[in-house]
């Protein structure tokens, strides 16, 4: 149904192609995973599917790609949406309309179908997809995961024999991700080829058919579901994928982490019932007391709307607690002074890069400016050589670094990261777990929110879930691990 | 065919003048806006202000227009308030900001008012059959849609400031005003770079750019209800820029006896 034929792809302005020589066939209702590393090309190919490239993305295209034996690269997007429907990974920046129902029936308006189609596909998507709860509500109030069910309702509305996924799971949490499958799986038994990048694919191991694997632009390896699930771990590793087993494979680096060094200072944070609620009927924080010394990784974890974002601004000091109390060494905080001591690395690093070069952002807001301390830490992240350079030019995983580097700068004793790996491949998951490990043992308390089962694993001492009635800190051990594993897979 | 699933589809949030065509009330903002600059006589901002407040009030937004209807009267009084004291300078750029606030207010009753009830797929189809290009309609959608969203992205932007601790107190941002723009200026424009490249794609694949006609959700028509409220329009602008320039435009109304 679709083949690409000795397909190769320029960017504009780019030196090298983005995708070499790709040779592929995908039959009709097959599902395929395209993986590789961040770069590899893998959306590069998503896009030649839907039309955005060359129509959207101008470049050169060599060779072939045909869709029921009919050249697609002809095609402007408008002429495919019918055909192909795309879900993109970021589901805050989809959806055109302000209200659900109208989001729902957009594609079909595109179209110029006339009111009783578009009313009749809308209430096909809404029947077929469990949609009806979420009917005439502003998108705006919905979470991560509600929007994206949106979105594939907006596509599914268009009725395309195609659908196209780019990282969906990579703003959702747990029960998002399941969800997600589960709407896929049926997708899948109607018929329909499903094409799906992504650097988890833990929720799609019953789904795939054929998996594909890319590495600087061509097509490495092709495997089937059997022979991916069953890849030799350093094979996996060597390749730079995560595993599709998260749940089984289960290995708690506490050993490693607490064991061979001690931290250099010794802070205790202690939080003594603490309470908080943002109207007056539902208290989303509750009596929560904590203890938590200098060298520990908590993680903080819970489905969206638990509380994990209001905790971290309570305790970053951007929201003031209603009852309760934090100490630090002893010493009572108020929101002020925890501001001053803590420093948050946001999911979206654009949110605080907010000057014109690396060194002017680690100077930003530092009254004596040590010219020696930025040099180190940018050696320190590997980022001296983009010392001069624009933030806005940095990758996406550099950028996280610069503001990693500015909490440094500026000393802070607690750190707070906001899913600091969603979307990033296997390689990138394990630098930043190596780089908070090495915080953790300079002395700094460090929690992060996070649904990366396979990333908590490698970098926790201790796991909050604010989705227990009592949240407690528990160690990290295998046992708690494996209790938090039974409950996010469904075993 | 499911009954209560289609009625919840074609179910109508807004009531009232909401309904009115997206035309129209682009015309009124526009209109009004420029008869809230230009006017200046107390009378005739107090009778725009109220017609206005009517007008939004009979649109599902009682509270809303009800709301800035008291604030206006409060802010003339506090406007008028200053003349009788006397501080050099202060007055006078007290008294500049005053009478910009009150004219801006009709219009941000107004703008507010249609941005929240107009729904977005009326709006293009109202541009469209008024021969717009869509050089024209999509920005404009596009527009509304994103003005909800500059909202939250600045938010989370002052936060980010505080944490770092760049023009966090009030003391700060009054010493460097400037420095504090820039900083929300920054991180703002890069999230609008990414967002309208992300929508713009996901638009695209949708068919946001088909050249058909479209059809909304609801029917959008410009019928009597529309043609009737033109002529009212036409005739308020009128009635006020005469009333302005007759003698009743000078009174002060706003006295502090």
């Amino acid at each position: 149904m679709i083949r690409f034929v000795d397909y190769s792809f320029c960017y504009e302005g780019m030196a090298e192609n983005t995708l070499k020589n790709i040779s592929l066939e995908i039959n009709e209702g097959e599902f395929v995973l395209l993986t590789g590393r961040s770069g590899c090309g893998k959306t590069t190919i998503l896009r030649s599917l839907n039309g955005l490239i060359p129509h959207f993305y101008p470049g050169k295209t060599e060779g072939e790609l045909l869709y029921d034996d009919k050249s697609l690269l002809e095609l402007p997007p408008s002429e495919i949406a019918g055909k192909v429907g795309t879900v993109f990974q970021d589901p805050r920046s989809q959806f055109f309309m302000t209200d659900t129902t109208r989001e729902l029936a957009f594609g079909c308006e595109n179209m110029g179908y006339e009111r009783e189609e578009i009313i009749d596909r809308v209430e096909k998507a809404v029947i077929d997809l469990n949609l009806e709860e979420y009917l005439n509500k502003s998108i705006f109030a919905l979470s991560s995961g509600e929007k994206q069910q949106i979105a594939i309702g907006s596509v599914y509305a268009l009725n395309p024999k195609v659908y196209i996924f780019d990282e969906p799971s990579a703003n959702l949490d747990y029960e998002a991700t399941n969800r997600l499958a589960s709407i896929m799986k049926n997708l899948k038994n109607a018929g329909y080829t499903i094409i799906v990048a992504d650097h988890r694919f833990y929720y799609l191991r019953d789904l795939i058919d054929t998996v594909v694997y890319i590495e600087n632009g061509s097509i490495e390896s092709k495997y089937t579901k059997d022979e991916f699930c069953n890849l030799n771990e350093s094979i996996r590793i060597q390749k730079g994928l995560r595993t599709v087993y998260p749940d089984k494979e289960i290995k708690s680096k506490i050993n490693k982490l607490t064991g061979n060094k001690v931290p250099e200072k010794n802070n205790i944070l202690k939080i003594n019932n603490l309470r908080f609620s943002y109207n007056k009927k539902d208290t989303l924080i509750n009596n929560l007391s904590l203890n938590v010394s200098s060298g520990e990784v908590i993680g903080i974890l819970g489905h969206n709307g638990a509380g994990k974002t209001t905790l971290i601004s309570i305790l970053t000091g951007i929201l003031k607690e209603k009852s309760g109390t934090v100490f630090f060494n002893e010493k009572k905080l108020s929101a002020t002074k925890r501001r001053k001591l803590s420093y948050l690395v946001l999911q979206d690093a654009d949110y605080q890069l907010f000057t014109a070069s690396v060194n002017e952002e680690l100077a930003l807001g530092i009254r004596k400016v040590d010219e020696q301390l930025i040099d180190s830490t940018l050696q320190k992240l590997n980022l001296l050589e983009y010392k001069d350079k624009h933030p806005a030019s940095l990758s996406g995983g550099q950028k996280q670094r610069v503001t990693i580097g500015a909490s440094l700068i500026k000393n802070s004793e607690i750190l707070y990261f906001d899913e600091p790996t969603s979307g990033l491949d296997y390689d990138s998951m394990i630098r930043v777990s190596n780089l908070i490990n090495e915080l953790s043992r300079n002395g700094a308390i460090i929690f992060m929110v996070s649904h990366d089962f396979e990333f908590i694993t490698h970098t926790c001492t201790g796991i909050l879930d604010l989705d227990d009635d009592n949240a407690q800190i528990l160690e990290a051990n295998n046992d708690n691990l494996q209790k938090l594993a039974n409950k996010y897979f469904g075993i | 065919m499911n009954e209560s699933i289609r009625k919840q589809i074609t179910q109508v949030s807004f009531h009232g003048t909401a309904r009115l065509d997206a035309r129209l009330k682009l015309f009124m903002l526009v209109m009004l806006g420029i008869v809230s600059f230009f006017v200046n006589g107390d009378i005739p901002e107090i009778i725009l202000m109220t017609s206005i407040a009517i007008f939004v009030c009979a649109g599902s937004a009682a509270k809303w227009g009800l709301s800035m209807l008291i604030t206006y009267i409060i802010i003339s009084y506090l406007n008028t308030y200053l003349s009788y004291v006397t501080i050099p300078v202060i007055t006078l750029v007290m008294n500049i900001f005053g009478v910009t606030v009150l004219k801006i207010i009709p219009i941000v009753t107004l703008a507010r008012w249609v941005l929240k009830s107009t729904y977005l797929d009326e709006l293009t189809v109202s541009l469209e059959r008024a021969k717009m290009p869509q050089a024209v309609t999509i920005p404009f959608v596009v527009m509304f849609r994103y003005i909800p969203t500059l909202l939250i992205e600045y938010k989370i932007i002052r936060n980010a400031m505080k944490i770092r601790g760049i023009s966090d107190t009030f003391l700060k941002v009054i010493i460097h005003p400037f420095a504090t723009i820039e900083y929300i200026l920054i991180p703002l424009l890069m999230r609008c770079l990414k967002v309208s490249e992300e929508l713009a794609a996901s638009g695209s694949t949708r068919g946001i750019e088909r050249y058909n006609k479209r059809h909304a959700l609801l029917k959008v028509k410009f019928g009597l209800a529309e043609y009737i409220i033109l002529v009212f329009v036409i005739m308020l602008v009128v009635f006020l820029f005469l009333l302005d320039n007759s003698s009743l435009g000078q009174i002060n109304i706003w006295r502090w006896q």
